[in-house]
């Protein structure tokens, strides 16, 4: 396992449907901190950027406002950016996701955070748009799966006769 | 840790990690053994066959005994660009949020 995946026990990864995933993770701090963190330039600089240099080339918070975050890692430069759909103070964040290295391929994050007294719980349901080819091969896979579980049956049903 | 639930499909939970997605790029280049796989990547003997194992399972990797080598090649299931980078964006997910608590953490009482 590597130091990335390892971290948190409270991180927990569900997919309600093959085109969204679901993020939830809780945090020891009340949710107006939590807010603040994901919502003010400089609390999210010194987080956002993986240990690296973030600058934050635009961030207007409210519905069809621009972001565009751009890391400055040893490896290279990395933009982020995409649009806000609804800014519900301390409860609700949805926005488009974009990275410049796929570009085209837009992620909606809808962040929602859940009031737990001292502790907030976070969920964030990711939502892709996948192409034909990729929805093909995940189709592929279950059928796959569907003729295994049917030669399964057909095994027992033999050994029955 | 992450727990991926049951109904997430195999292949994502497969190249969610990114140790198997070395694993992929590697035997894109030629096929290895686990051996040379298990060297390569500074892992245990037992690590890398759970890491193949899970990628077999996925479909994305086949192996084969030849004599007492077993040898991993590319399955017939294809990782494309586009799987490869939602992968990489729910790692990138986890992370971030891997920092968030810590900042939230370290900048408690502020």
């Amino acid at each position: 396992m590597s130091a990335a995946t390892a971290a948190n026990p409270q991180t927990k990864v569900t997919t309600p449907s093959d085109r969204e995933i679901r993020t939830e993770r809780l945090f020891d701090a009340p949710r107006e901190r939590v807010w603040r963190a994901m919502t003010e330039v400089d609390l999210i600089k010194q987080w956002w950027g993986r240990g690296n240099k973030l600058v934050v080339e635009k961030f207007e918070l409210e519905r069809g406002g621009h972001w565009r975050f751009v890391e400055h890692a040893n490896d290279g430069v990395h933009g982020f950016e995409g649009r806000y759909r609804e800014v519900t103070p301390q409860e609700r964040l949805v926005m488009t996701f974009e990275w410049d290295g796929m570009p085209g391929y837009v992620i909606i994050e809808t962040i929602t955070l859940e009031d737990l007294g001292q502790r907030t719980r976070v969920v964030t349901t990711s939502l892709f748009h996948t192409t034909e080819e990729r929805d093909g091969m995940m189709q592929a896979g279950m059928e796959g799966g569907l003729n295994e579980s049917y030669a399964a049956l057909d095994r027992l049903l033999a050994s029955m006769a | 840790m992450v727990q991926y639930s049951p109904a997430l499909d195999i292949a994502f939970a497969a190249i969610a990690d990114p140790t198997r997605r070395g694993i992929l790029e590697r035997l894109g280049q030629a096929d290895a053994s686990i051996t040379d796989l298990a060297e390569l990547f500074e892992m245990t003997l037992t690590g890398m066959k759970k890491h193949v194992q899970i990628l077999e399972t996925a479909r994305l990797v086949t192996t084969q005994k030849i004599g007492r080598v077993r040898v991993c090649k590319l399955g017939p299931r294809r990782l494309d660009e586009e799987t490869a980078w939602i992968a990489t964006y729910q790692q990138m997910l986890n992370d971030r949020f891997d920092r968030l608590g810590r900042f939230l953490e370290r900048t408690q009482g502020e």
